[in-house]
């Protein structure tokens, strides 16, 4: 470990930018798999064929790809349109902490589309009616019938996109965000110990993929703390 | 090993299980002679199941001695699949399995366990299938039947073994009203040719026609154990009495 | 933004051998991830702690890191040895193609002994029972009535599994591997052309992944026919 001498700060480095990629994309997977859900669970049968293009799209296609689409088509065409009004610019592109982010985000967005409308699908129509046969009103019975039910009900498909979320963000280092993959590759140049500095990349994602797993797991419990007495 | 036709083909001494802090089995005596048929009846939650899951070791008891037919069930029991083979048992939720047809599902322990060729397999599972009514849905799959037809299919499998003694734990208890009493019936018809059972049900017409004994369980004891006259017109614990009067009355 | 379509014609017999390269990929790491996938599982639902545990250390680690980070511990790593440069090994170790179905084997094998085990422990508890009550021994439980339900159970996730892996062959393409990915990224470099090029790439891959789950979804069906519909 002491030949690691002067890396532990760019490992850190990498490993906070890391974190920053997974908390921007996390929310756009949720917002992407929200509307997602309620595009298919609506009545309109032109959000169904969108949703549907878009789950099918984005989970039949190599993350890889996306990535690189993502990257490169619009750094060709941003580069394109500001060499009309600026004829020296060499390269433009939307930096690969963003397009990488969108481009995961609205990966994993598209499985989280699926988890949430299985959610929602899966709460107990008795309750529902059993709250309206109550009076309370239908936003009402959303937010305190619904809602809880549902995240319950989400939370093992969350949990599982969250994983892929955090070792999907090992991609974005192919189009050169700085993070702990860069970081070992650079590393290598000059130690000329690739496994070991591999390695710790390996292990800094293991905890981080650890950290989630327990959190979930606390939050299931807790989630489900009114099932346990039953026999 | 067979026991002589004198001592009890089930033994239970002194039997005790517990499930964590939850006493199932205090202190369980029980003795079934060869050609007996006993029910076994109590409120939910009373040990019934687990009393009978005990004798083919299902469970394990915690403490006690359990003896079937002149073999003693332990821990270190290096043959209990052979004792098994000779206790039959049927349970609640039938448990056929799905991916078999009838009839394999019938002839599937004779060939593995009794070491059967297929033809000769067959024929019995036939012949049993015959026996419960049913011998047409032999190649059909368990999904494709009736509750109440998969139970009768349950008991012809059991019987293929030829066992010694058969289990019987809720038997209708998970049929719709209407299908109960064929699986009744064939109880009572294999009750009539001399199987020695064990069974436990909240069917008490059927207890009363068929049994030699009725053994009232309540919180894990048994509280009494007399033959259907008796117990029916004179039950001697008040246990027994509040009983019969909550499931006598409607 | 004009798409030129005789690029893409162009590049047709280039992505062809590209498709050769991602399928033999696929192929052979779904196969040799199949066996390892078996075999950890059943050491992991053998109740022996030496081999069980093992076993979910071995999951815990290809399922906790990301399979590109795997990719580059093999091809990048493992030359930092010269027990496995001199070794007999290094013949396939140095190669780009070897290294991706080393990595995608293990990854898989990892997934697949998890998506077993669920099928194995979704068969229901009273199946083992009624097979316990006959008499049957262990192994034979184990052979004739848990595992058929257990691989049918586990066919949803296992095409899931594949599919993935379909879509992983696509990383061996950073190890300078010419799958239909590798191929693709050629070409654009080339062309600086990446929505007409990406997008028909991404395509071939979505039809080629419909083909196979209709292919599970059948395979599903033939083994299901004993369910009530």
């Amino acid at each position: 470990m002491v030949d690691l001498s002067g890396w532990w700060d760019d490992y850190f480095w990498g490993a906070i930018t890391v974190l920053r990629v997974f908390g921007v994309s996390l929310i756009l997977m949720v917002v992407f798999g929200l509307i997602g859900a309620s595009a298919k669970l609506s009545k309109s049968r032109i959000a169904h064929k969108i949703a549907g293009a878009y789950t099918v799209a984005f989970r039949g296609t190599p993350e890889l790809l996306v990535l690189l689409l993502f990257y490169y088509g619009s750094a060709v065409t941003l580069t394109g349109i500001s060499k009309i009004f600026f004829p020296e610019t060499q390269f433009v592109d939307i930096p690969p902490f963003w397009s990488g982010s969108l481009a995961i985000g609205m990966i994993v967005g598209s499985y989280a589309t699926e988890t949430f409308r299985g959610a929602f699908l899966g709460v107990d129509p008795g309750h529902v009616e059993a709250a309206r046969a109550l009076g309370i009103s239908n936003v009402q019975t959303f937010f305190h019938v619904r809602i809880p039910q549902m995240w319950r009900l989400a939370l093992p498909g969350f949990g599982n996109h969250m994983l892929s979320l955090m070792k999907d963000t090992a991609l974005i280092s192919i189009i050169g965000l700085e993070e702990i993959l860069f970081v070992a590759e650079m590393a290598t140049a000059v130690t000329f110990k690739p496994f070991l500095m591999y390695m710790i990349v390996a292990l800094i994602y293991l905890s981080i993929t650890t950290i989630i797993t327990l959190v979930v797991m606390i939050l299931e419990k807790y989630a489900n703390r009114h099932l346990e007495g039953a026999r | 090993m067979t026991a002589n036709n004198q001592e009890p083909i089930i033994i239970l001494k002194d039997v005790c299980k517990s499930f964590g802090d939850f006493q199932a089995l205090h202190n369980i005596n029980l003795e079934v002679n060869k050609g007996e048929r006993i029910v076994v009846c109590g409120p939910s939650g009373s040990g019934k199941s687990t009393m009978i899951r005990c004798i083919n070791r299902l469970e394990e008891h915690d403490s006690g001695t359990i003896i079937v037919s002149g073999r003693k069930l332990t821990d270190t029991m290096k043959d209990i699949d052979a004792v098994r083979s000779e206790v039959g048992m049927v349970f609640q939720n039938f448990n056929l399995f799905p991916h078999l047809t009838v009839v394999k599902n019938l002839i599937l322990a004779l060939k593995l366990v009794r070491k059967m060729k297929k033809a000769q397999a067959h024929e019995i599972g036939m012949g049993f299938l015959k026996r419960v009514r049913i011998p047409e849905q032999a190649d059909k799959y368990p999904s494709q039947l009736s509750g109440g037809q998969q139970q009768r299919v349950a008991i012809a499998r059991a019987l293929c073994m030829n066992p010694e003694v058969m289990l019987f734990d809720e038997p209708t208890s998970a049929l719709d009203p209407e299908m109960i009493s064929e699986v009744l019936d064939v109880m009572i018809d294999l009750a009539n040719d001399g199987l020695t059972m064990i069974c436990v049900t909240h069917e008490m017409g059927f207890a009363r026609s068929v049994a030699d004994s009725i053994v009232f369980m309540d919180h894990g004891e048994i509280v009494e154990m007399k033959p259907p006259k008796e117990f029916f017109e004179n039950p001697e614990s008040d246990r027994t009495k509040l009983f019969l009067s909550q499931i006598l009355t409607h | 933004m004009n798409l030129e379509f005789d690029l893409i014609l162009e590049s047709i017999p280039r992505m062809l051998t590209g498709i050769g390269v991602t399928l033999q990929l696929l192929v052979l790491a779904a196969v040799l991830g199949l066996v390892l996938g078996v075999i950890l599982l059943l050491m992991r639902i053998s109740g022996r702690r030496y081999l069980s545990f093992p076993a979910f250390i071995y999951a815990y680690f290809f399922r906790g890191t990301p399979i590109l980070v795997q990719i580059f511990v093999i091809y990048h790593g493992f030359p930092q040895f010269e027990f496995i440069r001199d070794s007999v090994f290094w013949v396939i170790l140095r190669e780009p193609f070897s290294c991706a179905t080393l990595a995608l084997t293990l990854n898989s094998a990892a997934y697949v002994s998890e998506i077993l085990r669920g099928g194995y422990l979704g068969v229901e508890r009273g199946l083992h029972e009624a097979g316990m009550a006959l008499g049957l021994k262990k192994h034979h439980r184990f052979f004739y009535v848990t595992t058929p339900i257990a691989i049918r159970l586990a066919i949803p996730a296992y095409s899931n599994e594949f599919i993935s892996m379909l879509k992983a062959t696509s990383l061996a393409s950073t190890i300078t591997l010419l799958d239909m990915t590798g191929v693709a990224r050629t070409i654009v470099a080339q062309t600086f052309a990446p929505y007409e090029i990406f997008i028909s790439t991404a395509v071939i891959y979505l039809v080629i992944t419909t083909i196979f789950q209709r292919g599970f979804g059948m395979f599903e069906k033939r083994m299901s026919r004993y369910i009530r519909q």
